[in-house]
């Protein structure tokens, strides 16, 4: 049931899957030492490692996979992961009670795992790095039932030892995990819902590693105490200004590309941003980009302003949604004044998280600012699921774009086998999108966390699934 | 006292429908969709309407209305959409951390507040009473999530005395207890001198001094018994909010509370949880103003509660 970044980094330490990311984002063996792709890339068969325990010291053996991924889709559970399994063949008919089991999950023997999707889909073995693809042991399922949420327990390198709720998570150290298991003892993650607390807490010794609040950047970076215990990793995601393409005045491409031109990117990145962040070439992060990136619609407030003359837009009010945090805040009233600049009359709406979602997922906004973070380490997750007119609306396409085109290379390279294929049709989908501008990319956010001089291998992972807690030691 | 006593509790029965009913409605009118939280980004449109199914979203708001009613009929507050946890358990759970925050910060605020209050009184127009009401006025003024950062990086970051967070025994207690009795130690003190000036201008006062009572006497019993009447109003009043959560002092503090509880409640729209806050809190308010009903008699007896004594 998670579905968001704490979580998700929690249960990548309670659980594993078939496979894992390795620290280059390859996709790399977990519970499953191998695997082969047949039927030009619809079929995979997995073969399991022996000796894998649950923690209760049972064998997981590949039912328990079949269990797991059929739990996901069982609509009893509602599970709002079930697009990471849907692409397996007689996953829909399951999930719609036309069937009783998943007709693409054949159990070979207990050791080796055969699936088959409805058609090739290249980031399948991406999307099986998720937590929600990890395997649970049943018995512990049927016994919790819906409360297995909340006393979960896997095969990985950590067990929950107390969940204090509002307080503290304790995880410890599992003995007899089958991988490299952890140097640590355990960990407790503290729950602090104020930053400067967690700030304080952190300089009095209390915690071990805390993220980086943005205004405590600058002062930890120049500080000769604490400079050489800041970690970073440019992180996958993209941060962007989203325009209502589905209604005026947005659906016009010429006044998106106005905005566009009309805003200094690099400029607010440098001094507002700090350069805590790359910019953006487009919706696609630097990292995962295999070809060279589209040309930008770069800084040209002149003709910016004659677009927007041309298009008679000069003093119309635009609708700028935004949620409530100080940074967003600050960001939107800057891009506000570029805006005025130009010529438009920008409207800041401050909403709170919930409120904002709703309207975006309603369509009320003309431009908002959000932000996108990577499920998995495929550039699919950059374009399917935001820029694809079958995701239009709360499904992720906010900006509510709708390009045949688009559509059809997006869908090209989900099926293409060969890398070199699915680049192609990628490249151009970004191609596209980055001239017709349903969003303005701005930055990809380097995230930055800071640990007491004490702490040894430590490590900050682009993806959440992949923090497994087993590297850190004193 | 007894019947007065009974009368008050039947009459909680038909306020918490009616504070139920209020605060359902006005909760559903609020912009945002806990759906939308729970399902997180790449959900199809068909599996948002499970979730809200499962979660009961898909009825009718009057449907949802007498659902919960019925759940509350049965002794039930209903599960946290978020977590699953049975909201009642999660409240007994956090209820007695909040008393205890509560109560440290009554325990500072109320004596000091009366005395100070009653020192600006009989010392009126003095130095000491610019001082004392000026500080009171700043405390008033001063916000919470001000005055408790202040307090943190003074006695945890800088002295190192104090534990800056958590929920735990009396250390983690002391700088919340203390962040939370400021403004009620402020408001204390205005009260308090408010109320002893006006039992020293009455007649008995003067009678009293002319027979020669003892200063302590006169002070303890004449005055200051006389002047608590509205200084107990605004201690249940004080109580009774902090009861019911303090939010911003909880949220600083990182104490696990019932005030957090009910925010994070509202900012990710968990309605059971923001319910189940809101139903405990009126029944603390009314308990605690029932209290405040009694004690008024107890201290001053002339002081009579509906159907009784007379």
């Amino acid at each position: 049931m998670i579905v968001d970044v704490t979580g998700g980094s929690l249960a990548a330490k309670l659980f594993n899957g078939l496979v894992k990311l390795d620290d280059h984002l390859n996709v790399v063996p977990d519970i499953a030492y191998a695997w082969e792709m047949q039927d030009s890339g619809t079929t995979y068969i997995f073969r399991l490692s022996e000796g894998v325990f649950f923690y209760n010291n049972r064998e997981v053996i590949s039912s328990d996979f079949k269990y797991s991924f059929k739990r996901v889709l069982d609509t009893k559970t509602a599970s709002p992961n079930t697009w990471i399994l849907e692409k397996i063949r007689g996953a829909k008919e399951f999930m719609n009670g036309e069937a009783e089991d998943i007709s693409g999950i054949e159990i070979i023997d207990d050791y080796t795992l055969a699936i088959e999707l409805d058609h090739p889909f290249a980031p399948f073995l991406n999307l099986l790095t998720m937590t929600a693809a990890s395997v649970v042991p049943r018995e512990k399922v049927e016994l919790r039932g819906t409360a297995f949420g909340t006393h979960p327990a896997g095969t990985g390198p950590f067990i929950l030892k107390e969940w204090n709720h509002h307080d503290r998570i304790i995880l410890e150290k599992n003995e007899s995990y089958f991988g490299s298991g952890p140097e640590v003892d355990g960990i407790v993650y503290r729950i602090i819902p104020e930053d400067l607390t967690a700030v304080t807490e952190f300089e009095l010794g209390n915690l071990d590693v805390i993220t980086i609040p943005s205004y405590e950047y600058a002062r930890y970076r120049d500080s000769k105490k604490w400079k050489n215990q800041i970690s970073s990793i440019r992180g996958l995601n993209t941060y962007y200004l989203g325009f209502n393409c589905s209604k005026r005045p947005f659906n016009n491409r010429r006044i998106r590309r106005a905005v566009a031109y009309a805003i200094d990117r690099t400029k607010i990145l440098e001094t507002f941003y700090e350069n805590r962040g790359r910019p953006a070439r487009g919706p696609i992060p630097d990292i995962l980009r295999n070809w060279e990136p589209p040309d930008e619609l770069t800084y040209d407030p002149e003709r910016a302003m004659r677009i927007i003359k041309e298009e008679d837009m000069t003093g119309r009010t635009v609708n700028f949604y935004i949620s409530a945090d100080q940074e967003v805040i600050d960001m939107a009233e800057i891009i506000q004044f570029y805006l005025i600049r130009i010529g438009l009359n920008v409207k800041i709406i401050q909403l709170e998280w919930s409120a904002f979602k709703e309207a975006l997922n309603k369509g009320e906004a003309d431009i908002f600012w959000l932000s996108w973070w990577a499920d998995y380490a495929d550039p699919e997750n950059f374009l399917y699921p935001l820029f694809h007119s079958s995701n239009h609306g709360a499904s992720g396409n906010r900006t509510r774009y709708k390009n045949k085109k688009v559509d059809q290379l997006i869908e090209e390279g989900q099926r293409a086998v060969m890398p070199s294929e699915r680049n192609r049709s990628y490249m151009m989908a970004e191609k596209i999108i980055t001239q017709e501008a349903p969003w303005v990319s701005f930055w990809h956010k380097t995230d930055f966390t800071i640990r007491q001089p004490y702490i040894k291998n430590y490590k900050i992972f682009p993806v959440y699934s992949m923090d497994k807690g087993v590297d850190i030691s004193f | 006292m007894k019947a007065y006593i009974l009368k008050k509790l039947l009459l909680l029965v038909p306020m918490l429908f009616g504070i139920t009913f209020i605060t359902f409605t006005f909760t559903k009118a609020l912009p945002g969709d806990p759906v939308y939280t729970l399902v997180g980004e790449r959900t199809s449109p068909e599996i948002i309407e499970k979730v809200r199914a499962r979660i009961g979203e898909d009825k009718g708001i009057l449907h949802q209305y007498f659902g919960y009613i019925s759940l509350l009929l049965k002794g039930e507050m209903g599960r946290s959409y978020y977590t699953n946890r049975d909201v009642m358990d999660d409240l007994i759970q956090k209820f007695p951390n909040t008393l205890r925050l509560a109560a440290g910060a009554m325990i500072i605020a109320t004596p000091f507040g009366v005395l100070l209050g009653f020192i600006c009184a009989i010392k009126k127009n003095s130095a000491s009473d610019k001082i004392i009401s000026g500080l009171s006025l700043t405390g008033l003024s001063v916000p919470v999530f001000w005055s408790g950062l202040v307090l943190m990086l003074l006695f945890s970051l800088k002295l190192n005395l104090l534990p800056p967070s958590g929920t735990g025994n009396i250390r983690y207690l002391i700088l919340p207890s203390i962040t939370l009795a400021l403004p009620a130690l402020a408001t204390l003190v205005r009260v308090t001198r408010v109320s002893v000036l006006d039992v020293l201008n009455m007649p008995f006062i003067r009678t009293a001094k002319s027979k020669g009572i003892r200063k302590t006497h006169l002070n303890s019993i004449h005055i200051l018994k006389n002047a608590l009447i509205p200084v107990i109003t605004v201690f249940g009043l004080e109580f009774g909010s902090y009861l019911n959560g303090a939010v911003l002092t909880e949220t600083i503090f990182g104490w696990d509370g019932i005030g957090r509880f009910a925010m994070e409640g509202i900012i990710k729209r968990d309605y059971p949880v923001i319910m189940g806050c809101i139903l405990a809190g009126t029944i603390i308010f009314v308990m605690i103003n029932l209290l405040v009903d009694i004690f008024y008699h107890v201290i001053d007896p002339r002081v009579r509660v509906h159907g009784t004594d007379r």
